[in-house]
């Protein structure tokens, strides 16, 4: 069971983290993407999406432009989702409350990603010595193989970052679980709520619209009010 | 030596546009997309050279390139063309397709970051979460197709586009104003997510039983956590902060 | 005229410029500050294509810069300064144009170049002219590629890269 998990988790780690560099970037490597794929997959699914909908907005505004890196939260919510399973096998703890933690553990521990992603293009700068010398030696049939090894690397760097995101969460979250689960459940939906409203302010500050406050009430206000009086 | 572009036929083009997807696959911090960028160009360069020239024209292509990876294949169909009239022997007014590369890539990049990572990704992930909220898979759908869609035109078009017109490709991409487009996109992002928000805050006002009325705190919140966040504050230390407080306040009760 | 920052970016106009620091310093004009793009019509064409309607571009070679300046022509503008190397940004700064703190972004990598962080790589001529520049006109240095990095002093950079 632990394995099965581990094993689908590592896959999902993978193929979401290689896609948000290396391979296709068609965001599968979107928190709510790959978080629902794994929750899909390890036959939790409402699990899954919670935690990539909590995730999703947090850091959508940090864009890979140039050369910075922004922090991981692909593997964020793949970690979260896999510690929701294996902090709670036999399903003892209402699993909201319990994804909440699992989501509050990865947080931090995410930020080795930046760390290991940039190791991983340290080392793709060898291929590219390799590759000047091969084309100057004439042998340029073998650029191929050379570029593409450095999908082994991006793939090293997620799998490396799932592995602290769920051995470290294990590690301090079996002690806390107890604890922990009885005083976030009377509070769920206020903390729910504060992903949302914590990525929309996040964006709102970045994002290059005049008036983005105004405008993001007024509609605010527009839509409650709707709401409020149908 | 008469017509080379017509030695490179779609089919050819076609492949490389496809190894576009691995552009990135070797990114370094000392020629970034660089070795993606003659991994991309390759097939083309094998059909144009054979040699000694073969090797200078790899040579003149591992250098640094980096720009947005679905729009920079624009210039890339666009280095395409100009090797092959070089190769044919009538270069296009003295403009390289090493020089046009280093002309291109930075402005390229402004106009997909805006675009794409500005603009689209937002409005696909805000769209997709209307859904998430309501406990719908579906969002997964909804966010892959509202950014792919865009994403696998721009990165198609641009490269056969680029291919067909080469330096041309310049007067196109101004004639579509990406960036005002983009700036639309972001309007409309902020629009759904005040939207949203009020959505999610309803839902859980519903849920615990209180007013809607009560939503309206949302807002200072919103603007708060804006302003900590102008200030440098991370999303991670919000969230802790928030939910330290939420408990505080819990325990005080 | 405020120059809300001013920047070595040897990529000018790109991804981190117009979504990161445009939004952060809430700049309304994009100054390019290179005789050589001045002098390469392409290269302007998709550089102007490149910046929305709302933002005001000028790409111009150092003179004739530092006499838009003096003429009062960026007088209500929040300006955002780049240059593609710091030679011209030491001669932009002697000629008048007024800045008094300088951003290293982008300066890339190149033979005989020092790598002093990721983004950043000086050769003996970017040591001197950003000396030059701290020493004599009194230009206060950092190096920061997007508002979410930190800040970090020059000097710290070529210490650590040396």
């Amino acid at each position: 069971m632990t394995w099965t998990v581990l094993l689908s988790g590592g896959l999902i780690a993978i193929v979401a983290g290689l896609d948000r560099t290396a391979l296709l970037q068609i965001m599968l490597s979107r928190p709510l993407v790959a978080g629902s794929l794994l929750g899909w997959l390890l036959g939790v699914p409402e699990s899954g999406l919670l935690i990539g909908a909590l995730c999703e907005l947090l850091w959508l505004a940090r864009m890979p432009v140039g050369a910075a890196i922004p922090p991981d939260d692909t593997q964020v919510a793949v970690g979260a989702t896999c510690l929701t399973v294996l902090l709670n096998p036999a399903g003892g703890f209402a699993p909201e409350p319990v994804a909440l933690f699992a989501l509050l553990l990865a947080m931090p521990l995410g930020k080795v990603g930046q760390g290991f992603d940039r190791l991983a293009r340290n080392c793709n700068s060898r291929l590219l010595r390799r590759a000047e010398r091969a084309v100057a030696d004439g042998r340029e049939e073998r650029i191929e193989r050379l570029h593409l090894r450095g999908v082994l690397h991006f793939a090293g760097a997620a799998l490396a970052t799932f592995v602290v995101v769920v051995a470290g969460g294990m590690l301090i979250g079996m002690p806390l679980l107890p604890r922990a689960v009885p005083l976030l459940q009377p509070l769920t939906g206020e903390l729910e709520l504060l992903f949302p409203l914590v990525g929309a302010a996040v964006i709102l500050a970045t994002l290059h619209v005049s008036r983005a406050l105004t405008l993001f009430s007024t509609s605010f206000v527009t839509v409650l009010l709707t709401i409020w009086l149908l | 030596m008469k017509n080379a572009r017509g030695q490179i036929n779609a089919l050819l083009v076609g492949r490389c546009a496809l190894r576009s997807f691995l552009l990135q696959a070797s990114w370094n911090f000392e020629s970034l997309q660089g070795l993606g960028a003659l991994y991309v160009l390759a097939p083309a360069l094998r059909c144009l050279y054979q040699g000694e020239e073969r090797k200078q024209a790899f040579q003149r292509h591992l250098g640094y390139f980096n720009s947005h990876p679905y729009l920079g294949t624009a210039i890339l169909g666009s280095a395409i063309a100009l090797e092959a009239d070089a190769a044919a022997g009538n270069p296009q007014d003295g403009v390289s397709a090493s020089d046009f590369n280093g002309m291109m890539m930075a402005p390229f990049a402004a106009m997909g970051d805006a675009l794409f990572w500005g603009g689209i990704r937002p409005l696909a992930a805000v769209l997709a979460l209307f859904f998430a909220v309501r406990g719908s898979l579906l969002a997964c759908v909804v966010l892959l197709m509202v950014y792919n869609l865009p994403h696998l035109f721009f990165r198609f078009w641009g490269f056969f586009r680029g291919w067909q017109r080469g330096v041309e490709i310049v007067a196109t991409i101004q004639r579509w104003h990406l960036p005002d487009l983009a700036i639309r996109i972001k309007e409309a992002v902020v629009i759904l997510l005040g939207g949203l928000c009020a959505m999610w805050v309803s839902m859980m006002l519903h849920d615990k039983g209180l007013p809607p009325a009560v939503g309206f705190v949302a807002l200072p919140v919103v603007g708060f956590c804006c302003w900590l966040a102008r200030k440098g504050v991370s999303p991670l230390t919000m969230i802790y902060l928030g939910t330290f407080l939420a408990l505080a306040v819990r325990g005080l009760k | 005229m405020s120059v809300v920052l001013a920047r070595i970016d040897n990529r000018l106009i790109h991804g981190q410029v117009l979504e990161a620091w445009v939004p952060h310093t809430q700049a309304d004009c994009i100054v390019v500050a290179s005789d050589k793009v001045a002098g390469e019509p392409l290269r302007r064409a998709v550089m102007t294509a490149s910046v929305p309607k709302n933002i005001k571009l000028v790409i111009g070679g150092l003179t004739e810069l530092a006499e838009l300046v003096r003429q009062g022509v960026f007088s209500a503008r929040r300006v955002l300064l780049l240059f593609e190397t710091s030679a011209d940004a030491l001669q932009g700064h002697r000629l008048g144009l007024p800045f008094d703190r300088l951003n290293l972004g982008n300066m890339h990598a190149g033979a005989g170049k020092l790598r002093c962080s990721c983004t950043i790589s000086l050769d003996d001529d970017d040591i001197v002219n950003l000396r030059c520049l701290e020493e004599e006109q009194g230009v206060q240095i950092v190096s920061q590629c997007i508002p979410a990095d930190r800040e970090r002093p020059w000097r710290k950079l070529v210490q650590t890269g040396a």
